[in-house]
C-alpha cells in the first residue's frame, strides 16, 4: 500500500514535471518579428487561417507564446489578398532562446524572412552593444560612427556587432569603401549601459526607400566591480578610538606571538 | 561555451529553416521561403465578422500574438533626463549640499570616485528622481583627508536625504536601511535598475588594511522617497 502510494506521488510529480516543462520553455523564448518591407501591408498566415492582419511596415509582433510551435505552411500576404508575398513553408520556431525574425527585402528587392538569433550576453559596466544588420535591397554598405567606419563591407543579409562605450554616436551608411553617397542617416544613435540596440537598414535604394529600424534588448549590464571610497584611516575624534583600538590590537599581537613562541620551544 | 552556443545556434536555424536548401556558411542568417507567388485567386473581402467565414478564418495562434508597436527609431526615448543631480545632503552625519558629480567606470572595471569632498553619481545607472537604483558613491578618507561619508555608518533608518538637481529642484529621501557587506560580497543588485526609486550611498568601512590600503567592507545606505 505504501509503496503504491509512493508510487503515485512519484508519477504525479513526473507528470507535474511534464506540464511544466513546455510553459518553461515558453517563458524563455522571445521572438519578434518585425515588418521590414516598406509600402507593403501584410497579413501573415499559417495553417491556411490569418494568425494577424494588416501588418503594417515599421511594427513588430511577439511571436514569443508561439516558441516551440511548427507554423504549417507559414506565408506572408499582401494584406486584404492572397497574393504571396513570402511563402515560408513549415516553421518551426524555437522553443527557448532570444531571436527576430525581420520579413525584408533581400539584395535584389524580393520579400523574404531572415531568423537572427539576437547576442543576450553581459555587456561591461559602463557599455552597450550596437548591432547593424543588413536587410535592405542594396549593395554591401560601410557602417560609419562619428565619421569613422566601424562596420565595412556588411552585405544583405548579415549582421556585424561592437560593445562600445556608452553614449551617443553620430551614425551613417554609405557604400562600400565610399565616403558618399551617405544612403543612411546621418542619424543619432543612443547606446545605453546594458542595452543591446539592434539597427536593421531596410527599404530599397533603387526605389528611394532605405531606412532604418530599431529594436532594443535591455537588462544585460554589469554593475561595476567593486566601490573603493577610501586609501586611508578616518582621522579626528572618530578616528582616534579606531586607530587607538587597532594600536591595542597589534600591541596584543607583538605580546602573544613570543609567548606562542616560547611555548613551542618548551614543548621540544 | 561558444561553440555549444553556435551548435544550438545552428541547429535552431535548421529548424526554423524547414525544408531549406544548404545553408549559406558565415554570419547570416537563413534565408527561408522565396518570393514567387505561386498563384493567384480573387477573394472579396469580408470586413463584417462572420461567424462562420468562407474565406480565411482568424487562426487561434492570433490570439497568442502580441502587437508590440513601431520598430522605428524614436530618439525621444533615449533623451536625457531634464535635470541633473549636483548636491546631497545627508544632515544626521554632517552631509551638507556636498558636490555630486557624474562619474563612470575606471578602466579595471571599478566604479569611478570624485576626490575627497565631492559625491560620485553613477551616471550609468538611473538618476535620483526616477525609478531604479540612483548609486552616490563617496569616499570615507582618502590620502588622510576625510571623504564626505566619512561618519556613513553612523546613519540611522528615518534619516533625512535631499537630492539637489541644476534646475534649482530637490527631491527628499527617507533612509530605510544601512548594511555593512564584505568588498567581496557586494550584491550586484546595488545597481539594479528595475527596482522602485530609491537612493544607494555607498563608502567604504569595517576594517582598514594599511598595507592594502583599503578597507574591507562598502557600508551601503539606502534610502526611498520621502
Amino acid at each position: 500500500m505504501r509503496k503504491i502510494t509512493t508510487m503515485i506521488a512519484v508519477l504525479a510529480a513526473a507528470a507535474l514535471v511534464v506540464l511544466a516543462t513546455p510553459s518553461a520553455a515558453q517563458e524563455s523564448a522571445r521572438i519578434h518579428l518585425i515588418h521590414g518591407i516598406p509600402d507593403t501591408p501584410v497579413d501573415v498566415v499559417a495553417g491556411g487561417e490569418v494568425v494577424f492582419a494588416d501588418f503594417q511596415f515599421g511594427d513588430t509582433q511577439d511571436l514569443s507564446a508561439l516558441a516551440g510551435q511548427t507554423l504549417t505552411g507559414l506565408t506572408v500576404n499582401a494584406a486584404g489578398t492572397d497574393t504571396v508575398a513570402i511563402d515560408a513553408g513549415d516553421t518551426a520556431l524555437p522553443a527557448s532562446g532570444n531571436y527576430t525574425i525581420i520579413a525584408h527585402l533581400d539584395p535584389e528587392g524580393t520579400p523574404t524572412l531572415a531568423v537572427f538569433e539576437n547576442d543576450t550576453s553581459s555587456t561591461a559596466a559602463g557599455e552597450g552593444r550596437l548591432t547593424v544588420r543588413h536587410t535592405a535591397a542594396a549593395p554591401a554598405v560601410d557602417v560609419l560612427a562619428n565619421g569613422e567606419p566601424a562596420f565595412t563591407n556588411l552585405s544583405n543579409p548579415n549582421e556585424a556587432a561592437a560593445d562600445l562605450p556608452a553614449g551617443t554616436i553620430s551614425a551613417s551608411v554609405v557604400p562600400t569603401g565610399a565616403a558618399d553617397p551617405v544612403v543612411i542617416g546621418p542619424a543619432d544613435l543612443t547606446v545605453a549601459d546594458g542595452s543591446s540596440l539592434i539597427v536593421y537598414a531596410v527599404g530599397s535604394l533603387e526605389a528611394d526607400s532605405l531606412t532604418v529600424l530599431t529594436e532594443t534588448i535591455d537588462g544585460l549590464g554589469t554593475a561595476p566591480s567593486a566601490v573603493n571610497t577610501g586609501n586611508s584611516p578616518v582621522g579626528d575624534e572618530a578616528g582616534l578610538p579606531v586607530g587607538l583600538l587597532a594600536l591595542a590590537g597589534v600591541a596584543l599581537l607583538a605580546a602573544a606571538v613570543p609567548a606562542r613562541r616560547l611555548a613551542a620551544a618548551r614543548v621540544r | 561555451m561558444a561553440r555549444r552556443r553556435s551548435v544550438r545556434a545552428a541547429a535552431v536555424l535548421l529548424l526554423l529553416a524547414g525544408v531549406a536548401c544548404g545553408a549559406p556558411a558565415g554570419d547570416g542568417p537563413d534565408q527561408v521561403g522565396t518570393g514567387a507567388p505561386p498563384s493567384t485567386t480573387t477573394s472579396i473581402a469580408e470586413p463584417v465578422p462572420d461567424p462562420e467565414p468562407e474565406g480565411r478564418k482568424t487562426s487561434e495562434l492570433a490570439e497568442l500574438v502580441q502587437p508590440l508597436g513601431s520598430a522605428r527609431y524614436d530618439p525621444a526615448e533615449h533623451e536625457e533626463p531634464s535635470r541633473t543631480v549636483t548636491g546631497l545632503s545627508v544632515p544626521a552625519v554632517g552631509v551638507q549640499d556636498a558636490p555630486v558629480e557624474p562619474v563612470g567606470v575606471e578602466p579595471n572595471g571599478e566604479m569611478e570616485i570624485p576626490p575627497a569632498d565631492e559625491v560620485g553619481w553613477y551616471r550609468f545607472g538611473a538618476a535620483p528622481g526616477e525609478p531604479g537604483s540612483a548609486v552616490l558613491a563617496a569616499h570615507v578618507a582618502y590620502d588622510g583627508v576625510d571623504g564626505v561619508f566619512r561618519d556613513l555608518d553612523r546613519v540611522s533608518a528615518g534619516d533625512d536625504v535631499t537630492v539637489a538637481f541644476d534646475d534649482g529642484s530637490s527631491e527628499r529621501y527617507r533612509v530605510t536601511e544601512v548594511v555593512t557587506f564584505d568588498k567581496e560580497a557586494l550584491p550586484e543588485d546595488l545597481f539594479a535598475r528595475d527596482v522602485p526609486e530609491r537612493l544607494v550611498l555607498i563608502t567604504c568601512g569595517g576594517e582598514f588594511n594599511p598595507s592594502l590600503r583599503s578597507y574591507e567592507s562598502n557600508v551601503v545606505a539606502y534610502a526611498v522617497p520621502a
